[in-house]
């Protein structure tokens, strides 16, 4: 939700930051400074007004920068504890606090009325003298400070508890030694009836022992049911607690469903039979989680938080559901999140992270959604780039339509003229064409490759760089694309785009030889090498080597051949080879200067191919980067031995890896939700994971938790269990993995499990015949064509 | 798990006003800032600092341009509630020093915001964060809230007035009874003060709905949202129990419930954590014990389009901005005149504005007389349009943009943030509509001189790729090329002015928002039916008293409304 400050800011429309405003505005002028001694008489007064006058010109000087030394009134600020206003208190802690550690001495002498005030009769100051002395960071009162927690957890007073339970965090960290004690306070204060008690218990709890979770078994019911009413910070820190609990300490439990259609009978027949181990097909059956009601109890109970207004508590639950019970509640938080996109923009930055992460795990959920992930022009770049990547992935997950105006939003954002964002959205026109279907590849391709002619150099680059690795992804079906893009090597003048279109056509020179353009691009690009920048020179010396390598090992399997057939007449052969090679090979026949055809004896000369490589490499030799002459000096060694290329082969040749273009961030895929390092994108150190499910039969009693629950919440569906159904239990535990479900179960109805089973039936068949009418439909051209037209 | 480790706040020139160390050794504000500013602008709310000992992370806000800051060492600290917590430091400052935040505000009451910030979070551990319940714990002095709020509130410490202090808030049922306790203990209600008194008792509701909408080239909407939030003021004495009730203003009549509509609506609805959500599931009502003063009641979300709209361009009869109710319809042409270096921005009335269709949808919107006139009030009767704007980015490659020529309102080109502004006040802007024509002007390197051999063999259209061609077909155009090379020099002349239009379209601005302000009404329809004060579960006021009541419309956008060409 907006801070009431941006709605008012909204509202009145013109906010002017003047310093006029600024002088008018200021409540009371800041007043003149005085000097020391005068600032000690007004606290050694009498009258309330001047102490308190006195203590706010000292706090002012402690908090003014440059910082005025203030540590010489500390006898004088302490002495006004003596007087009964209480109104001169809240400013002398204050003080206290801040001034503590330097003088841990005098702070002493403050400890005896502090501990005065915690028998008060105003709850208050109680709470107030609580905090004070627990945050003294002097280590020798540690003991005292823990009295006073002991004290303040049995207070009547919610006010103190609270205060006792935050206080129990600093005397820990005062006095590490002190950890058992404090734990004793925290167990009583968790039990605590009032909720604002037990949620700053759970913060405290989270901050001193969050692996105790033994203490968490006797108060997990009333917790879960006290979540609504804590504050949102309470909230946050159950719901991070709750969420390592039940990873803990409720085992993953699946039943193995038939996804067919059946029949009632044969549903309700293998709802009885489903001990015997599955028989059919395994595509035949899905995975239905089994949830344990304590574990539901928590779940239903975090679904009240979605409509809270702080975004971190929202992904907290989203995090609660995503690692605790992805199928069934997580869909339930994803309006919610999107309900984030509306707040500031810092909030929208770090949310964004987390929405990427929720589609990381399941984009389907986001469908509906798409239109919120439109891009703006007044948004930061790093909201477009995140918000450019939840369109991809939603991309292979949506109906036609829905793909059509998502490539025309891309195709959109590739005219902007922000560099980054033109490479970004290229980028994800290709990942689109990734993870879809070969009909919507080519739809992006062709949308790419219409790019070509443009006039702006870096979207040209961008994408044909993203073609290429298209292209390596399908060769096969691609070749005449590299025609295409040889084709444009006159008119392409980014340097990006010409080294990638070059190194294409390498890539694909010796794949068919009748169509080879290869040696002919070669030619044509030799001609204006000494105008191309180096990038594209680089790759035009390793087209060079490429080509005539091929030559070569045509050349050398056709001797072999011949060889083999005329082995006895090997003398006459060799002679005669030449002449058979030039004949042979057709893609030799545009380039040769206009000549006589007939055969001609000992025409090595003459091969174009190699005059072409060596006037490269001589092209190479004399080009002012080291690193191309040296590039040249290498292929010229590889190849200098016309007989032998294997080691060239090898080299030059490899099968390249099919490139793979995850999206950006996959590779924050292991973070958790919400955490530090997903927003930062590194793994942060002593951040703590998610644990794995605990192990069928490892997982604590359940009848740990019923403890002291029964008498206040009677009505509790988990208590209400019989002590005969805590039995079976236990047995069908002992019986092992299977027998476990089977307890576990018996909490449902038979009707509530043939209705999931029904649900999700009708859900998968209906996915599978939209699948098939997306076929149908996209043989038209005339659609495409619309589609295109969209932005237009 | 949720420390902060502490605040640092710096005023709009980056100097330091306030430190606060909650707990630990965190950098000094010193080092922070420099390693922050270092980042390029827009700059992340976390910025991690492996440098520094101990490794860090940075979180920052920016309101009215005081830079908030807080260092935290612990990596387990989740982002967003750091950023909830700056927000809520903010909102609570705002709330004690008067709004807006201003540094010199804060310079001169150190002493309020050094307990402000202390209370807020207890050694790092955040703990009170409702600025109202602050009130009674924050020692204010004489007379320093008074002349803020215009409440003679007793400060908190002072003991019972108000016998009880019970609420029974929970009787709906979600929320379970709050236990009775002694006044003494301040307010039973976490974001309540206690003791609230005020000599005239006034409630008003304000509306605000900011648009976001993006508008295709060919003018249909590609999605419309409003993104509205209720602020509410409260000025009344005790304990009340309010409940405001809304109405859809005609959408979705006839479709179940009036809560059922409501909920249709009004989607991803967030609420203050004062309001009875079991109320809003089962009438749609918003139940609620309010904040004493100033608060944000509720977010939530209307989708304009309707969640049936195709996404593309298919049959619909209502494809234009016009069903959305805007007050303009905006239109760019880009590439006009004779070397395609203008581009002209239209503004006019929105056409459908008067078809009884829209009228009967939009009813508050599109009066029968159909026309968004600017008039002076500007009550829900006669919404009045204000500060209309239209930003037009221009690229970076623009050296100039020269001869702005608005029909009405003024205009001028921004180097800049390169963009053009061009206002137009809302009782200028008529049936005519405005027109904006402007001229771009190129980088000077590209002279107009440059013709002939350069341009040697681009003319990439001679090739007409052909799928089935094949290398027969490439063999026999390559011939043509090398034919072309010595050919084209005689060309050139005609392809200048083509390539010159060329050039220019890259210069040509890709999307133009428009900001305006509409007092009045909303964009969704919505309205206040009915605000009442429920006097059985209230206490501290009895029935006699009848708080004065106003309600506020405000549709705005902030450059929301974005049309792309």
């Amino acid at each position: 939700m907006e801070s009431i400050s941006r709605i008012s800011s909204l509202l009145e429309t013109a906010r002017d930051l003047t310093l006029e405003a600024a002088q008018q505005a200021g409540p009371r002028r800041a007043t003149k400074p005085l000097p020391a001694q005068q600032i000690k008489k007004l606290l050694d007064s009498r009258n309330e007004r001047e102490v308190l006058d006195g203590l706010r010109r000292v706090i002012a000087m402690q908090y003014a920068k440059p910082a005025q030394p203030t540590l010489t009134f500390f006898p004088s600020v302490l002495k006004t504890l003596s007087n009964p206003y209480p109104s001169t208190r809240p400013l002398v802690y204050n003080y206290l606090i801040h001034h503590a550690e330097a003088d841990p001495d005098t702070a002493l002498l403050a400890i005896n009325t502090i501990q005065k005030s915690l028998s008060d009769s105003n709850p208050r100051v109680r709470a107030m003298a609580l905090k004070t002395m627990s945050g003294i960071r002097v280590p020798v009162i540690s003991q005292i400070v823990s009295l006073a927690i002991k004290k303040g957890v049995s207070d009547l007073s919610p006010l103190v508890r609270k205060a006792a339970a935050l206080a129990c965090v600093k005397c820990v960290r005062l006095d590490p030694s002190a950890r058992p004690q404090v734990e004793e306070y925290l167990a009583a204060l968790l039990a605590d009836k009032q909720y604002y008690v037990a949620g700053a218990a759970v913060q405290a709890f989270m901050e001193i022992c969050p692996d105790r979770l033994d203490m968490i078994h006797p108060v997990y019911r009333r917790l879960c049911k006290m979540m609504v009413d804590m504050d949102e910070w309470g909230q946050l820190a159950i719901l991070r607690l709750m969420t390592v609990y039940a990873r803990k300490c409720f085992p993953r439990r699946t039943k193995t469903v038939k996804r067919a259609a059946q029949t009632q009978e044969q549903k309700a027949k293998d709802f009885y039979e489903d001990l015997e181990p599955a028989e059919a097909d395994e595509d035949e059956y899905e995975d239905i989680e089994i949830v344990d009601p304590d574990l539901d109890l928590f779940l239903t109970s975090t679904k009240s938080l979605l409509q809270s207004r702080n975004s971190a508590v929202l992904i907290a639950v989203a995090r609660a559901y995503l690692y605790l019970s992805p199928t069934k509640y997580l869909p339930q938080a994803i309006g919610p999140l999107i309900a984030l996109l509306r707040s500031p923009q810092d909030i929208q930055q770090i949310a964004l992270y987390n929405i990427v992460q929720v589609a990381l795990h399941d984009p389907t959920l986001f469908v509906p959604y798409l239109r919120h992930f439109l891009l703006k022009t007044t948004e930061a770049p790093s909201i477009r780039t995140l918000k450019l990547e939840v369109l991809t992935l939603i991309f292979p997950h949506t109906d036609k339509e829905s793909q059509a105006f998502i490539l025309a939003e891309l195709e959109h954002f590739s005219h902007a003229h922000d560099a980054d964002l033109v490479r970004e959205a290229v980028r994800a026109i290709g990942r689109c064409a990734q993870y879809s279907s070969a009909l919507t590849s080519r739809r992006c391709l062709s949308l790419l490759l219409k790019q070509i002619h443009s006039p702006d150099e870096n979207l040209v680059g961008e994408s044909i760089e993203v073609v290429r690795h298209l292209i390596q992804r399908h060769p096969e079906d691609h070749r005449k694309t590299v025609v295409r893009l040889a084709k444009n090597l006159d008119s392409l003048t980014s340097p990006v785009a010409r080294a990638n279109v070059v190194w294409l056509v390498g890539e694909f020179a010796g794949q068919e030889p009748e169509s080879d353009i290869a040696a002919d691009v070669l030619r044509i690009l030799v001609k204006g090498y000494a105008g191309e920048s180096e990038a594209v020179k680089a790759q035009i010396v390793l087209l060079a080597a490429r080509v005539y390598l091929h030559h070569l090992n045509r050349k050398n399997e056709k001797q072999k051949a011949l060889d083999a057939l005329n082995a006895p007449s090997e003398e006459q052969l060799k002679d005669s080879t030449p002449v058979f090679d030039y004949t042979d090979t057709d893609d030799n026949e545009g380039f040769r200067e206009p000549q006589p055809s007939s055969p001609e004896p000992e025409a090595e000369p003459a091969q174009p191919i190699e005059h072409l490589y060596t006037h490269t490499l001589l092209l190479a030799r004399y080009t002012p980067s080291y690193d191309l002459r040296d590039r040249a000096r290498t292929y010229r060694a590889l190849l200098a031995n016309p007989a032998s290329t294997e080691l060239a082969s090898l080299l030059l040749l490899a099968p390249k890896p099919v490139p793979q273009a995850p999206s950006p961030s996959q590779a924050r895929k292991g973070f958790t939700l919400g955490s530090a390092s997903l927003a930062v994108g590194e793994a942060m150190r002593g951040e703590e994971e998610i644990p794995e499910w605990v192990r069928e039969g490892e997982e604590p009693d359940v009848r740990l938790r019923d403890d002291g629950v029964k008498e206040e919440y009677g009505s509790n569906k988990g208590v209400a269990a019989s002590a005969g159904q805590r039995l079976d239990e236990a047995l069908a535990a002992d019986a092992g993995g299977k027998g476990v479900v089977e307890g576990a179960r018996k909490e449902k109805t038979l009707d509530a499990w043939l209705d999931e089973e029904e649900e999700s039936e009708s859900d998968s068949e209906e996915t599978e015949s939209e699948e098939e009418e997306d076929e149908s439909e996209y043989e038209t051209e005339s659609e495409e064509d619309e589609k295109a037209g969209l932005v237009r | 798990m949720s420390a902060i480790d502490a605040l640092y706040i710096f005023d709009e020139h980056n100097n330091l006003i306030l430190d606060h160390v909650y707990t630990g050794r965190p950098p000094p504000p010193s080092i922070v800032l420099p390693l922050y500013l270092q980042q390029s602008s827009p700059r992340p709310s976390v910025i991690h600092l492996p440098s520094l000992s101990p490794p860090t992370l940075v979180y920052s806000i920016v309101q009215d341009n005081i830079l908030f800051i807080a260092p935290t060492c612990s990596a387990t600290t989740e982002p967003l509630v750091v950023q909830e917590f700056l927000h809520r430091v903010a909102d609570a400052l705002e709330e004690f020093l008067g709004s807006p935040l201003l540094a010199s505000k804060i310079t001169a009451s150190y002493d309020i915001v050094a307990q402000v910030v202390a209370e807020m979070a207890d050694a790092g551990v955040i703990c009170q964060t409702e600025a109202n319940a602050l009130r009674d714990v924050v020692e204010t002095g004489p007379g320093v809230l008074k002349n803020l709020l215009g409440s003679i509130g007793a400060s908190g410490t002072s003991p019972a007035l108000q016998s009880g202090g019970s609420t029974g808030i929970g009787s709906s049922g979600l929320r379970p009874q709050i236990p009775q306790v002694q006044s003494s203990q301040g307010s039973a209600i976490p974001w309540r003060r206690s003791n609230v008194r005020h000599t005239s008792n006034e409630l008003y509701v304000d509306l605000v709905e900011n648009l976001s909408v993006t508008i295709a080239p060919s003018g249909r909407p590609l999605a419309a949202f409003a993104n509205g939030s209720i602020a509410f003021t409260c000025k009344v004495s005790g304990v009340p129990d309010l409940m405001l009730n809304l109405s859809t203003g005609g959408k979705g009549a006839g479709m179940g419930t009036k809560g059922h509509q409501l909920r249709r609506v009004m989607e991803r609805v967030v609420f203050h954590p004062c309001v009875r959500l079991s109320r809003w599931k089962s009438e749609g009502m918003i139940s609620f014990v309010p904040p004493d003063g100033r608060f944000a009641l509720c977010g939530y979300e209307v989708d304009l389009l309707g969640t049936e709209t195709p996404l593309t361009a298919a049959t619909s009869s209502k494809n234009s901005a016009a069903s959305l109710g805007l007050p303009a319809a905006i239109e760019v042409n880009t590439g006009v005149g004779t070397n395609g270096a203008d581009f002209e921005v239209r503004l006019s009335q929105p056409a459908g504005a008067t078809s009884s269709a829209t009228a009967s949808l939009q009813s508050n919107l599109a009066r029968p007389t159909g026309s968004f006139r600017a008039q002076t009030g500007g009550d829900s009767k006669a919404p009045a349009l204000e500060n209309m704007t239209v930003h037009v980015p221009i690229p970076a490659g623009v050296r100039n943009v020269s001869d702005l020529r608005p029909s009405k309102g003024e205009a001028n080109f921004n180097p800049a943030d390169g963009s053009v502004e061009w206002r137009v006040s809302g009782k200028d802007f008529g049936i005519g509509g405005a027109v904006l024509r402007c001229t771009v002007q190129g980088p000077i390197s590209e002279d107009d001189e440059d013709t002939g051999g350069v341009l040697n063999g681009m003319t990439a259209t001679t090739y007409d790729y052909d799928e089935d061609g094949g290398p027969s077909a490439y063999q026999s155009q390559n011939s043509d090329t090398n034919v072309e090379y010595g050919l084209t020099s005689g060309s050139a002349n005609g392809t200048t002015a083509r390539d010159k239009a060329e050039r220019n379209r890259e210069l040509m601005p890709t999307s133009a928002t428009l900001s305006f302000s509409v007092k009045g009404s909303l964009a969704s329809g919505l309205k206040v039916e009915s605000l009442l004060v429920d006097t059985k579960k209230s206490r501290g006021i009895g029935p006699e008293i009848k708080p004065y009541k106003g309600v506020k419309y405000l549709t705005v956008s902030r450059k929301g409304v974005e049309v792309r060409c």
